[in-house]
């Protein structure tokens, strides 16, 4: 401490309230028993407030450590003085409880000496700052780059044993860490300029891309994510994710990327291998000439193979989720949607047969089936349109002309039957006439009576071939014998569907009723002939000028006696022509109109070779009503 | 659809019907809406330049997620008077005198001016929402 001497001496007075009101601590001790002659309150707060201006230093300052104490008694004797830094003293008690904190101090003890430089010191004076808060923060800082050190170690052990390659990389691009998986990965030499020579081991077909990218993401200061294929140390190229991001020291620009490079060369290869099934599969599907689709499990349509937007002449967005039912013949999708919506809600299979609307308009009988499957995505409904077009076609010829030949084939069973019958008499007529003639004749040639023995055996031999020809036929219907009830709804739809190309030629209209009489007891191939004929009359013979309507009309007499009506609107007929009888055979009633004569014929056989009978009333021009009792019941 | 990002109390689907109906009458959006358990699916109808903000809004709504566009289309005419919604309230009483509120079962059966193909998307998306109800309203056939 130095002494200047100053040119305007203060007044003691003044110096000593400077004194106690500046924020360091400062003391005087008189004499070799240390006497405090001054001291200040910041004093005071560091040896205790029993510390007083006329008090020996020794009986006040018993919380001051015994090292200060011997130190401060040295001082005095030597004469040297003493200066020490963040010297730690324990806190006054606060509230008569030791806290046990520290305060610290910056410490200085001067020697006080007498005007001669050889006199010995009379006195010490002694200084302290506190620098508690100081001390604190240099402690704190410690503290903490004790812990940057330790989370340092840990990040270290943390980045060298992940299995990813960590780096980080400044706004230049250089690499300023590296961890050592980006050696043991690559194979180079620890002493490898990373630099230089990490772009090398970029493959090349994507080095570019990758360098690009990087320094448009250190342009931009935002972080990147991208895959490339890195050279590893067998030579072998492997797929890395690259991710990284700024380290922002705000509001600068970042200064510099951390991140990770890891290996997805397996899951990419997989997903490659995914893609490409899923492609070969999307391909297959699209070649297939069927139209294919897949719905969710909500029941919309997420897929439609090329063949249905083909098909349709509609893209993807226009058929939509559900757009498939609007492709449907108008009279079917409601009946069709209901269907869909049941088939989702039960979790069965939905199949039916149903037009779908081609591009041009035109309409083609399809069969449609989705079931519900499970694949990695859940459950999902696959489905499948297939074109039945032709089939359906062939299906419906095959069963007219299965129709016709069965009812052909009945007539003429019926036919030859009846004809037999109905011959068998005549032939019988002409036996005894003959017997007659042989009797009451005489013939004078004897070979002429060889020619009547001729004529005798001719005769008896037609008899017996149309007996046999009866019995043959007789025998095979006797295999049509009613054996059952027969459903007339079902049996009369049957015959009008046979009778459909005819009816829709004219636009004949039907109308069928058999509420009344629903079933009868009758062979169905003989109730079949009977309709058929009438029915295929009534068409044949419908009034040019207007639509046929034709109505058939099943009831019961009130004898309880079955009995069927058919009616139309066609020509009609003279029934009181006696030169053309209704029912016999070879006679027509129209003979502009091609045909044979027989059906009326048939029909009255057939009904009264059963036990029944037939009436007809028919106004010429207005229409005719056939009604047929057929056999009452027993 | 979408899914509610947390199941919607009483309180909640009752200020979501007020809000709707208001910012929706004011607009002219009509339609409905289905909710249960968390699932939501609704069906607006009104002005392109109305809907496609209004849509945006909703996608972007924090109340739902996973929203998806099943379908949109021009269409010559509205087959909804207005707008409503139909859900389970968990204490019903209160509800049923609501404006635009439904039950549902009481959800009248789809608008016959939908062409079926709609009709049938409506039908799927409310089986979708409540699950396979006895109740539900079979298809309508246009006339």
């Amino acid at each position: 401490m130095q002494r200047v001497p100053s040119p305007y001496p203060m007044p003691p007075q003044h110096l000593h309230a400077i004194l106690r009101r500046i924020p360091a601590g400062v003391a005087t001790l008189q004499g070799p028993e240390l006497r405090i002659s001054f001291v200040n309150a910041a004093m005071q707060a560091v040896l205790g407030q029993e510390a007083q201006e006329g008090r020996l230093l020794a009986e006040c300052a018993s919380q001051l450590p015994a090292d200060l104490r011997e130190v401060i008694r040295q001082v005095y004797q030597s004469g040297q003085p003493f200066v020490t830094k963040a010297y730690g003293l324990p806190a006054p008690p606060t509230d008569g409880e030791d806290t046990g904190a520290l305060r610290y101090f910056d410490l200085a003890l001067e020697p006080v000496q007498a005007e001669r430089e050889e006199e010995a010191v009379s006195g010490l004076l002694l200084f302290a700052v506190d620098v508690t808060a100081q001390e604190e923060a240099r402690q704190q800082a410690h503290q903490l780059a004790l812990e940057t050190r330790r989370l340092d170690a840990r990040l270290r052990v943390l980045t060298e044993t992940v299995p990813q390659i960590t780096f980080s990389v400044d706004a230049q691009g250089h690499y300023e860490y590296v961890s050592p998986q980006w050696y043991y990965f690559t194979g180079q030499p620890p002493i490898a300029a990373v630099n230089a020579i990490w772009p090398l081991l970029i493959h090349p077909d994507d080095r570019l891309r990758i360098l690009y990218q990087a320094e448009q993401a250190r342009r931009n200061g935002t972080g990147w994510s991208y895959e490339y294929r890195l050279r590893r140390h067998d030579g072998q190229y492997r797929w890395m994710l690259s991710r990284a991001l700024p380290e922002l020291h705000a509001p600068n620009e970042p200064v510099y990327w951390h991140g990770a490079l890891t290996e997805v060369h397996d899951q990419r290869e997989l997903a490659e291998a995914l893609r490409r099934g899923e492609a070969e599969l999307r391909f297959l599907a699209d070649s297939i000439p069927e139209l294919i689709w897949t719905a969710t499990t909500e029941g919309f349509i997420d897929y439609y193979n090329r063949y249905t937007t083909d098909y349709s002449g509609l893209t993807i967005e226009e058929l939509g989720p559900t757009g498939w039912v609007s492709l449907l013949h108008p009279t079917e999708q409601a009946e069709a949607a209901r269907y869909w919506v049941q088939s989702i809600a039960s979790g069965q299979t939905f199949e039916g047969e149903y037009r779908m609307r081609r591009h041009d308009g035109s309409y083609r009988w399809h069969i449609i089936r989705a079931r519900q499957l499970v694949d990695e995505r859940g459950l999902r409904w696959f489905g499948t349109c297939t074109d039945v077009q032709d089939q359906h076609l062939l299906h419906q010829t095959l069963q007219t002309q299965y129709d016709e030949l069965a009812r052909a084939h009945h007539d003429l069973d019926t036919f030859v039957y009846a004809a037999s019958h109905d011959l068998r008499q005549p032939a019988l007529n002409l036996r005894g006439l003959f017997e007659e003639l042989r009797r009451s004749a005489t013939f004078a040639d004897p070979d002429e009576a060889h020619l009547l023995a001729m004529v005798d055996e001719a005769l008896g031999q037609l008899d017996t071939t149309l007996h046999d020809l009866a019995a043959t036929v007789h025998a095979q219907r006797a295999q049509q014998e009613p054996v059952e009830i027969l459903d007339l709804a079902l049996l009369l739809e049957e015959v009008l569907l046979g009778l459909r190309p005819q009816a829709q030629l004219r636009q004949a209209q039907f109308e069928v009723e058999v509420e009344a009489a629903p079933g009868l007891l009758y062979s169905r191939a003989n109730l079949r002939s009977v309709v058929h004929n009438l029915v295929s009359n009534a068409l044949k013979f419908a009034h040019p000028d207007r639509q046929p309507l034709i109505s058939l009309r099943s009831y019961l007499t009130a004898a309880g006696q079955p009995v069927l009506e058919v009616q139309d609107n066609g020509l009609g007929m003279n029934l009181t022509n006696s030169q053309a009888p209704v029912f016999q055979l070879f006679v027509r009633q129209h003979p502009t109109i091609e045909g044979t004569g027989v059906g009326l014929y048939l029909v009255q056989r057939i009904v009264t070779s059963q036990g029944g009978h037939v009436e007809v009333a028919s106004t010429v021009g207005e229409g005719t009503t056939f009604t047929i009792y057929w056999t009452q019941p027993a | 659809m979408s899914r509610a990002v947390r199941p919607l109390s009483d309180e909640e689907l009752q200020a979501l019907l007020d809000q709707c109906r208001r910012d929706n009458e004011l607009h002219q959006v009509t339609g409905i809406l289905f909710y249960s358990h968390g699932n939501i699916a609704q069906l607006i109808e009104g002005e392109p330049e109305v809907l496609e903000p209004l849509f945006e809004r909703i996608a972007r709504d924090g109340r739902h997620s996973h929203v998806r566009k099943l379908v949109q289309r021009p269409i010559a005419s509205r087959s909804f008077a207005q707008w409503s919604m139909a859900f389970h309230p968990l204490e019903p009483t209160g509800f049923e005198a609501l404006e635009g509120f439904l039950l549902p079962h009481d959800v009248p059966p789809t608008p016959s001016s939908l062409t079926i193909a709609d009709a049938l998307l409506v039908e799927l998306v409310r089986l979708a929402v409540f699950g396979n109800e006895p109740t539900l309203a079979p298809v309508e056939q246009p006339a």
